[in-house]
């Protein structure tokens, strides 16, 4: 019984030291791997702090106030704040028709309404519409050499808010046809989309146009 | 006595034992839907560029091939989403950097005649095209074509195509030996109205930036 026990003690010690060699060898490929694990999950955080750094960045590039965003594909107008809408309207851009420029040969005029970022430059009150050389033309009329003959009041709504190159957001006379592409590159608005539109922007507004 | 020993040389067998196997547990791989170091350096990657192309007054395209959109943004806003319904790339460790479009796909423009009365059908983007090629600097080639689904005879006519084009760079490529060298080009698959919201929004000079996937 004793021989026995010893029998089982010394079949006990000896698993024991062979457990205890392989823990050891385990502990040590287990500690290697530990120790890349940790060297990944401390790559790993490093591109995520990165990562949030450049995202807040970026995020910083987005305009502070409200801007203006513009589709002309399906003539839709947000002002927007952040990611939250403001206000959004139907509006009317370009029609992207041309119109031959004459006595220059292969010159056009392409009325589309430009993409891209904008901002806005002027607020005018009461606008008066001074007609370009095209718009004469597009009537088979000759161009005025009096430039008090281009001036035409009543056209542009109340408000116009410019955005360069004599582009305007202003207001129309043919509020049937908000909502299609039949302006000669500004965009238009009703009278009432218009006013609240001019309230909030200000000079330096962006506008960004799709 | 004897039992007592042999329980003790048990219970320390089996204390060297279970650490052990605890230890055989350890490896925990991350799920797939988490960010490996290789998605977040090219997220990192984009983002860098990003930042620089939205810090200059301009709208532009995000190309983004592991969650299959398009995005048009202008100052780091998203302004619109394309869904992608399937692409395919070749030579995608070169999509870097920014490119930029050198040609708007045509379209055919009404005319409005002097003096007439009735003003000419406005364009939409029921007039833009459905399947077009799009041409980068430096260069890249980006073919959308519609899908089976929304344009089935557009998307046969563009899988002609691409089949041809494929001929024809297999017959260059024996004819002079292996030397030319195709550029780098993503083929697009869109559904037909995205597509042509997507010719309608593109613009001569309008940088783009490609996001890559990363897994193997």
């Amino acid at each position: 019984m004793k021989r026995a026990a010893l029998f089982a003690l010394y079949l006990c010690l000896t698993l024991l030291l062979l457990t205890l060699t392989q823990s050891q060898s385990l502990n040590e490929s287990g500690a290697a791997f530990i120790q890349d694990e940790a060297t990944d999950a401390r790559a790993l955080q490093m591109l995520q702090a990165r990562h949030r750094a450049l995202e807040r960045q970026l995020a910083q590039l987005q305009p502070p106030t409200p801007y203006i965003v513009v589709d002309t594909a399906r003539n839709y107008l947000w002002v927007k704040r952040k990611d939250h809408v403001v206000l959004e309207a139907v509006a009317s851009t370009g029609s992207g028709s041309i119109l031959d420029k004459p006595g220059e040969a292969g010159g056009q005029w392409i009325f589309d309404t430009p993409r891209g970022e904008f901002s806005v430059q002027s607020k005018l009150t009461d606008p008066v519409w001074v007609k370009p050389d095209w718009a004469f033309i597009e009537e088979g009329m000759s161009v005025p050499r009096d430039p008090a003959e281009r001036v035409e009041p009543g056209v542009l709504g109340e408000y116009a808010l410019g955005f360069g190159k004599g582009y305007f957001i202003h207001g129309t006379l043919y509020t049937r046809l908000l909502g299609r592409n039949v302006t000669h590159g500004c965009i238009r608005l009703s009278d009432e989309d218009l006013r609240a539109v001019y309230k909030i922007a200000k000079v330096g507004t962006p506008i960004l146009i799709f | 006595m004897s039992i007592r020993l042999l329980l003790c040389a048990l219970w320390l067998v089996s204390g060297t034992v279970s650490p052990s196997l605890a230890a055989g547990d350890l490896p925990v791989r991350p799920p797939a839907e988490l960010p490996t170091p290789a998605s977040l350096r090219e997220a990192n990657r984009v983002l860098e560029e990003e930042i620089k192309v939205a810090s200059r007054p301009q709208t532009y395209l995000l190309l983004d091939l592991p969650a299959n959109a398009i995005l048009i943004k202008g100052r780091g806003v998203e302004l619109q989403r394309f869904t992608i319904e399937s692409w395919k790339a070749a030579d995608q460790p070169k999509l870097t950097g920014v490119y930029r479009l050198k040609q708007r796909p045509p379209v055919v423009r009404p005319k409005t005649v002097p003096g007439e009365a009735s003003e000419p059908e406005p364009i939409s983007i029921a007039h833009m095209p459905v399947s077009y090629t799009l041409h980068y600097d430096p260069p890249l080639i980006i073919k959308v074509s519609p899908s089976a689904r929304t344009s089935p005879w557009s998307w046969g006519l563009s899988l002609l195509q691409e089949c041809w084009s494929s001929l024809r760079l297999w017959f260059v490529h024996l004819t002079t030996g292996g030397q030319s060298e195709a550029l780098p080009s993503v083929r697009l698959t869109l559904a037909s109205d995205q597509a042509r919201a997507l010719a309608w929004t593109v613009t001569e000079g309008m940088p783009l930036l490609i996001r890559r996937t990363t897994d193997k």
